[in-house]
């Protein structure tokens, strides 16, 4: 209590820019190779436009295209439709990730540990499950509107499909290396099966799991932007990609990018604050 | 004490990836008693632990039960639980949380408080209040270990299973834990099975030693009692007199197991040559200075000069590596105590008759008495001064030592003791100790005297702490001293090779017995891969001779004879003495159809044979009747009565002794 007290007192008079030049003294030697990296990325990528060696428009245009501008400053905007602002767009896209994901979640756990604890059940479905794996998510796309008919679940089960290989077989690879030692002990111990599933099992294989659910966050994102390009007439960011380039507004595609890869990398952190959280690292 | 634990013809197979079988134990019969703590001892792949979880029940036998309370063991459960080598604790539960884990599960129908107070009171026990709510990766391997056995005993196992439970500590934290697990032990009446490397801590805790021959085919080669009495201080075990025999019985064992598996890796396979059958023979010896014609043979050539060119010295601190060397059949041969032959082929050996037979003796003489220096300075000179010092110190245990109880230097002792009224296993302690290490226990007092070959008497005269209170030569002049020893089955599949073997050792007796080679023959013996004493203790022979003084003058003796004048022959008329006086102190039976076994164990033909080829036929037929100092004579047409004749003895055996029929090993 003291010591917190003392801190306030003392950083009260600190005006806002002396603060900032205070974290620019801790933090500036790490912050500055990519901010500078970021600057001459940009400034390359400008001069490349400007030159008229290609047609893809420099990051400027972000701001001076009108239309992109409008969807950069306005992105809660609804005027029906399809016609949504970015943010609208995106939480579609991640809605449908959602659904995906937490199947393939729920499956991909639950077979790989079923596939883990039986060694048969393993090596009858190890070709399977490698071989399904390799198929990539575009391919999915033609299989899954065959099937379901409809754009909304063909695209849920693209997610789906793409993203249970890694929970799935990361999962299996977890429950089989569960230390031989620790289910001796369950086995002294005659542990029942739920108690070692709970105190055991899960415990061990968490940190497999969880790196199975970080690529699988990753590859769900990958698929959803390739499966609604495909999927005309949905909201999503990545069928917004596909009109934007339809109706060569070069520059939304530029910021829908933008979005995307931000979209991505905060689900990564998202995933791996989870893991933290739920199974910190161990020795 | 029950019974709790009983495994029976036990085998435990593994199949291999290449579709072959690994057996790594055979035939394991054990029992455990109730409270009991048991070690397995072994080197490492022997099987202990694969013994120690099949009584866990983690893992089956391939054949044979074993059995908990008389219920086959046929799955692991919390009556066995088992304390790993590396704790496996759960390392996302706490210390206190692991321990509950396993309380709550076997005794989930306990209510809740109750469990609480179980787990509370364990985390007392081995003193980790401080650390009960840290997770296993915030501790020590000695706090891991601690929670482990915590968690172990907190489910009042019917048997405590620990798997080499402190092999990852450091010195001074095993030390504290063997204490503290031995505390609890004792306290709590836990019957215990170890699996250990360390010897100090297998004697520490164990009640029994259950030591471990090496795979494939494991078996538990002895068991050791600990009868150090409880509850034990680790600085008092120490000084236990069994602790340090225990222990290097221990280390004995340990380093066969281990010669044994080098042996095995060897090429064995005999190699002919010069028409012998076997030219690479392992020859077993110990350094004494009686090894001689051993060490002439090879130093200076004589095993090659008869086409053995491939003979290789093993050298042996005791007899009992020489006994195993011969019973496990990796040794060819062996210089041996002249009554070894007779002892193993009565079943002195495990009690199991293995025919060793004798073609030369290679030493006659070369043994003396020797009492601990403070005897002489209290005036005891003689027998009879000794007889009246033992007389008036009833109380004091004394002890004597020799080297085997078929060496001769067991029977002269005993029979030197006994010839002057003195019973050698009532009277007094006689244990069996290495040649190497008599000077030292006498100079450290824990033996009062021994009887032994050269140099050791002269090494304790001339160092001062003993002194020779009688020579060989005063009580059996000329007896032989070590043979060539041989299993028979060995002789029937080389006979070439055992009458070359005969004739090299021969003519290196008779190299030995000249006296211009003596100087060299000391600095041969003098080498390390020999004797590794200096020179000035080892001494051939003896200018004086010398007889039964009242008062000797602190003497120092040696009187090796080893060529001339039938000294050589084996004598069935010796070995049959032999067979005499070793019935009398109860090692073997008296043989009942002894005519039978004297024929097929002395080899005289194999002898005669060497000696013709050699050219030496001025040999004597007999060596003449045996009369000891006593003036007792020997009858070798009545054995027996001479053996109810004696005064002193065990009750005797005298029993049929029946030899396997003659075969040869497969060659």
């Amino acid at each position: 209590m003291v010591t917190s007290t003392r801190t306030r007192l003392q950083s009260r008079p600190k005006s806002v820019v002396s603060s900032i030049q205070e974290f620019w003294q801790k933090q500036g030697a790490g912050l500055l190779p990519p901010i500078l990296g970021i600057a001459a990325f940009l400034i390359v990528w400008q001069v490349f436009s400007w030159s008229g060696l290609t047609r893809l428009p420099g990051p400027l245009s972000l701001w001076t295209e009108q239309r992109t501008r409008e969807l950069l400053l306005y992105p809660f905007y609804d005027r029906g439709g399809l016609d949504k602002g970015l943010f609208w767009q995106t939480l579609a896209s991640l809605g449908r990730v959602a659904k995906g994901y937490t199947a393939a979640a729920v499956v991909g756990i639950s077979v790989g540990v079923l596939v883990g604890t039986n060694d048969w059940l393993n090596k009858a479905t190890y070709p399977v499950f490698q071989f399904l794996r390799m198929v990539a998510p575009l391919a999915w796309v033609p299989i899954a509107l065959v099937a379901l008919q409809q754009n909304q679940p063909a695209a849920i089960f693209v997610i789906f499909i793409t993203s249970v290989w890694p929970i799935l077989i990361n999962t299996t690879e977890g429950v089989r290396q569960i230390p031989e030692d620790y289910n001796n002990v369950a086995k002294v111990l005659k542990l029942s099966r739920k108690d070692y599933y709970l105190n055991v099992l899960f415990p061990s294989a968490l940190p497999y799991i969880f790196t199975g659910l970080r690529i699988a966050i990753g590859l769900a994102w990958l698929a959803i932007i390739a499966a609604e390009i495909v999927m005309s007439g949905i909201v999503g960011i990545g069928f917004f990609i596909w009109d934007a380039y339809q109706q060569n507004y070069i520059s939304e595609i530029i910021l829908a990018v933008i979005y995307i890869g931000g979209v991505g990398l905060l689900l990564d952190r998202l995933i791996a604050f989870l893991q933290s959280k739920i199974a910190p690292a161990r020795k | 004490m029950g019974l709790l634990v009983a495994a029976d013809q036990v085998d435990k197979v593994f199949s291999l990836a290449d579709g072959g079988e690994y057996i790594a134990l055979k035939g394991i019969d054990l029992t455990i008693k109730q409270g009991e703590f048991i070690s397995f001892i072994g080197h490492s792949g022997c099987g202990k632990s694969t013994l120690l979880n099949m009584i866990a029940g983690l893992s089956l036998p391939s054949s044979g039960v074993i059995t908990l309370e008389g219920k086959e063991i046929k799955e692991p459960g919390p009556d066995r639980m088992v304390v790993f080598q590396n704790y496996s604790l759960l390392p996302w539960r706490s210390v206190r949380d692991n321990i509950g884990l396993a309380v709550n599960t076997v005794y989930g129908d306990l209510p809740k408080g109750e469990r609480r107070s179980i787990v509370e009171e364990h985390i007392n026990l081995v003193g980790l209040q401080a650390a009960a709510d840290k997770m296993p990766d915030q501790l020590s391997g000695g706090m891991k270990q601690r929670v482990a056995i915590a968690r172990a005993l907190a489910i009042r196992p019917k048997l405590l299973l620990l798997d080499e439970p402190f092999g990852a500590l450091d010195a001074l934290t095993r030390g504290n834990l063997q204490t503290q697990l031995m505390r609890i032990c004792d306290e709590n009446n836990v019957t215990a099975v170890m699996v250990t490397h360390d010897v100090d801590e297998a004697v520490l805790l164990s009640d029994r030693i259950v030591m471990m021959t090496n795979g494939p085919g494991a078996e538990i080669g002895a068991i050791l009692d600990v009868d150090i009495p409880r509850p034990r201080q680790r600085m008092e075990v120490v000084e236990h007199p069994s602790y340090y025999s225990l222990r290097s019985e221990i280390i004995y064992f340990l380093n066969q197991q281990k010669r044994i598996k080098k042996l095995r890796a060897r090429k064995t396979t005999a190699i002919a040559r010069h028409g012998l059958e076997k030219v690479n023979l392992d020859l077993g010896f110990v350094p004494l200075t009686a090894c001689a014609p051993v060490a002439v043979a090879k130093e200076k050539g004589f095993f090659t000069k008869h086409g053995l060119d491939e003979v290789n010295l093993v050298r042996e601190t005791s007899w009992r590596g020489v006994v195993d060397g011969i019973a496990g059949g990796y040794l060819d041969a062996a210089q041996m105590p002249s009554g070894m032959p007779l002892w193993f082929s009565l079943g002195g050996h495990q009690d199991r008759p293995l025919p060793v037979v004798t073609s030369l003796t290679m030493t006659r003489n070369g043994n003396a008495i020797t009492l601990a220096r403070r005897f002489y300075d209290q005036g005891i000179h003689s027998l009879a001064d000794f007889k009246a010092m033992l007389q008036q110190t009833p109380d004091r245990q004394h002890r004597m030592a020799m080297v085997h109880p078929s060496s001769m230097h067991n029977l002269l002792l005993r029979y030197w003791l006994a010839a002057g009224g003195i019973d050698p296993d009532l009277d007094l302690t006689l244990q069996t100790i290495p040649p190497a290490q008599m000077v030292v226990d006498l100079r450290a007092g824990s033996i009062d005297g021994f009887c032994v070959g050269e140099p050791w008497n002269q090494r304790a005269a001339m160092d001062g702490v003993g002194f020779t209170i009688a020579t060989d030569r005063e009580i059996y002049d000329g007896h032989p001293g070590k043979v060539l020893g041989v299993r028979e089955d060995w002789a029937n599949a080389y006979p070439n090779t055992h009458i070359a073997l005969t004739k090299a050792l021969l003519e290196a007796c008779r190299f030995c017995s000249e006296p211009e080679n003596e100087p060299e023959i000391r600095e041969i013996l003098s080498r390390r891969t020999y004797l590794a004493t200096p020179m000035e203790y080892i001494q051939l022979g003896n200018p004086q001779a010398t007889v039964c003084e009242r008062n000797p003058a602190l003497r120092e003796y040696a009187h090796h004879l080893f060529f001339g004048d039938g000294a050589n022959r084996p004598s069935r008329t010796e070995h049959l003495w032999h067979m005499t006086q070793m019935a009398r102190w109860g090692d073997v039976p008296f043989a009942r159809n002894w005519l039978e076994i004297l024929e097929r164990i002395v080899r005289v033909s194999v002898y005669s044979t060497a000696a013709r080829e050699l050219g030496l036929l001025d040999e004597k037929f007999t060596r003449g009747t045996i009369q000891l100092f006593d003036g007792t004579r020997f009858d070798a047409e009545d054995p027996m009565g001479y053996l109810n004749s004696l005064a002193i003895k065990r009750d005797i055996t005298i029993a049929e002794v029946i030899l396997d029929q003659p075969q040869a090993i497969a060659a």
